[in-house]
Formats: structure tokens, sequence, C-alpha cells
């Protein structure tokens, strides 16, 4: 654990180091900042508070389309560049476990983007200040709804990168898979026949949008829907490790 | 300290370690030689658990790198050729995160880093960035990577590399210290480097061990490996210099060859160093003795001669050297 630990550390020191991450903290906040005021300044039906709280949060496909890019360009160098420059030589032959570094990355991507998220908190005070009280509890559920699927870009970055020699081509294929996984079971559904009506079934395992709407933008902590995001993220760092171990015995 | 038992490693149809075996007991230092591609990097990415093997175990302190990996880790500290090092850490923070990842104390990690820095000689510059380091500072600061756990077994790759001549004497001098408290393998192609570091010597060719034993008794081996050189002023009857050389006892051969300016160079191999006999009978002749050294058999001598050996008699075979022929090799 202690491994674990110092991975986290570091990994999370280093994107700070970078101006990469800066870069990107500050397009979050003004993306998010023009999707909030948009919603909150809609002539037609007047200052819905919660609703352009949620849009930032999960609630509308802005805020996916962001995730789906941050996630792959935060994990894209993690392991790919380290295994080029040898790091990665020197992270597993110290005495930590295969898993403690990889799982060490994918916390520190994950925490990065909750702290990105976490800008939603500044707009629901303003908000509160402004006389409009949010709902608070389903702001923070949605935040943490948000970063537990961050938390499985994440994962889903990661292998990407240890698959891939390059960041960019990691970065990319990544995005790619996400938008897949994304947009694929929303299309399925459209299908018809028997075949579509089965692939669709099948999609629904993994249909990440339907599972935060279902729960945590309604404001709902429901154990299932936790469980859904942990478990594909687990099986998505699994895979990574699987794969930095298969890269061990190629050489 | 450290058992290797028909260690293979093949990276596809390329066999790059073929059945080598060797053992390290504690506290012995150990120079790897051999040209590039030879097999020293992969051989010390499997004693360091990086690169499993293909076949074959090895053992560092009882354990087995691949069952109790971790254990191994523990154990050694390893400087990768490549030198990786956190370009935008300071040297500091690179050995602290050492600490941490070894699970030192906070304390104990700022200590040891003090200590780590002033060994190779880089105390004043531990706040610097590594990125903004020479070559030969980063790979002092991988040195102290490597040292920070105080490890019982130090695997360095090529520790010289990129450092200049001054570095280089010092970091002999590091390497020979720590050798009284550790265990320590490291790799060369350079060989001034291994004959003044290292007792004891491996040299790799083609993923085979060549040659293992410490540097007299391989030198020993090479038979022939020295010679007393013997320069006589023109005129000289080269023919009958040439008996009369072949005629002493102990002498085995003899070349002599007229050199372009007249005088004659001989080369005379026999049992250890004739200089006293060879001195006696160029006095007896009346011979004018240009120069009469005894040219040592070095390390270099030996590598050349197993190298070509291998490359041209046995393309894929291993060649142990001969056994001993010439006693008096010192």
């Amino acid at each position: 654990m202690k491994g674990l630990a110092a991975i986290y550390r570091r990994e999370l020191a280093g994107l700070f180091l970078a101006p990469l991450a800066w870069i990107l903290l500050l397009v979050v906040l003004f993306y998010q900042a023009y999707f909030f005021l948009l919603v909150l300044s809609n002539p037609s039906r007047g200052p819905e508070v919660n609703e352009a709280l949620s849009l930032v949060l999960g609630g509308g496909y802005p805020f996916w389309l962001l995730l789906l890019t941050l996630a792959p360009l935060l994990t894209m160098r993690m392991i790919s560049e380290e295994s080029r420059s040898g790091l990665l030589e020197f992270l597993l032959t110290a005495p930590v476990a295969d898993g403690a570094v990889v799982v060490g990355k994918a916390m520190a991507a994950t925490t990065f983007l909750a702290l990105a998220w976490s800008s939603a908190f500044l707009f629901g005070l303003l908000v509160q200040f402004l006389g409009a009280p949010p709902d608070w509890g389903q702001l923070f559920t949605a935040w943490l709804g948000a970063s537990l699927a961050s938390g499985l870009f994440c994962a889903l970055g990661l292998v990407s990168s240890a698959l891939f020699s390059t960041p960019l081509l990691a970065a990319f294929m990544a995005i790619l898979a996400n938008i897949a996984m994304f947009a694929l079971p929303p299309l399925v559904r459209s299908l018809h026949g028997p075949a579509g009506a089965l692939l669709a079934q099948v999609l629904e395992r993994i249909d990440v949008f339907r599972h935060f709407q279902g729960s945590f933008q309604a404001g709902v902590l429901d154990s299932a829907h936790v469980i859904f995001f942990l478990a594909w993220t687990a099986a998505a760092l699994f895979l990574a490790v699987r794969v930095v171990e298969s890269r061990r015995w190629l050489g | 300290m450290i058992d290797v038992q028909h260690l293979s490693r093949r990276f596809g149809p390329h066999l790059a370690v073929d059945d080598i075996s060797f053992r390290l007991e504690r506290g012995e230092v150990v120079g790897f030689l051999g040209p590039n591609g030879a097999g020293k990097t992969t051989t010390m990415r499997m004693l360091t658990g990086f690169l499993p093997p293909s076949g074959g175990t090895v053992r560092v302190d009882g354990f087995d790198v691949l069952k109790d990996s971790l254990a191994v880790r523990a154990r050694i500290g390893y400087l990768p050729e490549s030198v990786p090092l956190y370009r935008e850490l300071r040297v500091q923070e690179m050995l602290w995160f050492q600490g941490r990842l070894r699970g030192l104390s906070r304390a104990e990690a700022r200590r040891r880093t003090g200590v780590v820095l002033e060994r190779v000689g880089l105390a004043e510059r531990a706040r610097s960035l590594i990125g903004c380091l020479s070559k030969g500072q980063r790979q002092r600061v991988g040195l102290a990577v490597a040292l920070l756990p105080e490890p019982e077994v130090l695997v360095l790759d090529e520790p010289t590399s990129g450092l200049d001549p001054l570095q280089r004497l010092e970091v002999r001098a590091l390497i020979r210290e720590l050798s009284k408290e550790r265990t320590v393998l490291l790799s060369s192609h350079i060989l001034p480097e291994i004959e003044a570091t290292c007792p004891r010597v491996i040299i790799l060719q083609r993923g085979h061990i060549a040659a293992d034993g410490t540097q007299t008794e391989l030198v020993a081996r090479l038979g022939g490996g020295g010679f007393v050189r013997l320069e006589l002023a023109r005129p000289v009857e080269l023919e009958r210099a040439r008996t009369d050389l072949a005629a002493l006892s102990g002498v085995h051969s003899v070349e002599a060859q007229l050199l372009a300016d007249g005088n004659a160079a001989c080369e005379v191999r026999g049992e250890g160093d004739l200089r006293g006999a060879l001195g006696a009978l160029a006095h007896a002749r009346g011979w004018t003795v240009r120069e009469l050294s005894w040219q040592r058999p070095t390390l270099e001598k030996l590598f050349t001669h197993i190298a070509f050996e291998l490359e041209h008699e046995h393309p894929a075979g291993s060649v142990r050297a001969a056994p001993p022929s010439a006693e008096g090799a010192a």
C-alpha cells in the first residue's frame, strides 16, 4: 500500500508539474461556465438552477464530450512514454506490485478530473449568493457520479497507453474507444429486428450514460449504479495490468 | 547471493541469452564484459525481475525471481542502462520518491538522500531540476537512486557511460568502496573499466558465457598472452637470432621480423617472464639491445582473443578458454 501511495503522489505531482494539466483545467472552467450560463440565461424558460448545474455534471452531452477527450489526454503518457524513457523499468523493478503502479496512475488521473469537476460547486455557491439555492445533495451525488465515470474512462485510457507505444496514438485510440462505448448503446437501441434487440440488450450492460442518468443525475445514490462503475473500472484496470505484464514477456 | 542456473531468454526467434549459469557470493564484485548485443543488459533485466526468463532460474538471497519477485526487488539496487529519472523533478525529490517506493520513513529517506548525494558528489545539486543536469550528473543521480535503499545487491548497467575521465575515476573508487559491504554486478564494454574495478570477470559473447574467473586466472588461461619483447639494433642476422632464441630453455615460440629501419623485433613466448635469460643471451652474442620488456597479458587481449575465436571458429557455440599453459602470467 505504501508503494501505491508513493506512485499516486508522484503521478499527481507529475500532472501538475506539466503545463498540459493547467491548460486543461482552464479549458474545463471556461467550457463548464459557458454551458452553465447558457442554460441559466435561457430567456424562454427562466433560470433553472438545478438543471444548469446538472448539465455541467453529466446531465448533458457537453460534459461527456469533455470527459471522453480529457481522460485519454491525461493518461496517454502515463505508460507509453514511461515505457520508452525507461521509467517503467524503474517502477517495475521497485518492490511494488504491477497492480499498484497502474492503480496509482489511474487514481492520480481520476483525482485530477474530480478536481476539475468540482468547479460545479463554485457555480453552486455563486447562485446561492445570488438568492437561488441549489439542491446541494443532488449536486454532490452528480459530482460523485462524474468522478466515478472519470475513474472508468481513466482506466480505459491507461489500457490504451499500455497498448500503444506513442502517447498521441494512445490518446487517439482511447478517444475512439470512449466514443464507441458511449455512443453505441443509444445507436443500437434504434435498430430494428431481433438481432438489433439482442445487441441492444448486450450493450445495455455497458451503457454509461443510462446508468448515470438513472442514479447520480437524479440525486439518488444507488449502490447498483455505483457498483456498475466500480466493476467496469476494476475490469479495465485489470486489463491494463495484464497488458503491462505482457510487455515484460515481450521485452 | 545470486544464483543463476541455465538462464535463457528469447525474443521471438532470437536467442539473446542461451543457457548461462553462474554464482555470486556475498560481497563479490563481478564485471560483465561483452560486446554490444552479447546479452549483458538482458541478463541484468532478468536478475532484477524486469524481464521474466524464458528458461532457467534466478535466485537472489534464496528468493526466486519469479515466485518471490518483490522480495528479490527489495534486495536489489538497479541502475538501468537508460538511467530513468523524472526530468521534471528535483534531484532530492527523485530520491525521496525512491525512499517512499521502498517504504522508508520520511526522516530516514531525507537522511539517506544527504548521504548518497555526498557519496556521488552531487550534494550541492540537490535542489536542481534533473532535466537541467548534464549527462554525467544524471548518471550519478541514477547511481544515487540505486544506492538509496542500501541494497544488499547492486546491479549497475554501464555505470560509467557518459562520464568524463575524472568522474569515471570517482565512480570506480565509489564502486570499490561499496564492494566492501555489498555484492556488486556491473556491466561494461569498456575493458579498462572492468580491469580497474572487478576482481572477477564474466565474459559474455552471443548469449553464452565465454569465460568466467578472476582476471589473473583468465589471463593465465589465455596462454601466450604475455611475452617478452626484444628489439635488437642493426645489423642483425635475423635467422641466426631466431634459432638462438628458440634454442633457449623455456622458450615456446619466437616471432622475429625486420622493421623498416633495419632493426629487428622479436616476440618471445615461453614459460613466464624470460627477460633474464634473454638478456644473458644477448650479452653472450654481443647483440645491441634497444628494448627488452615484459608485455603483461591484459584482459583486452583475452577478450579480443575470445571474441575472435567465437566469431571465426565456433559461430554459435560456447568456448572455454584453453587450460593454463603459461604458468608465470602475472
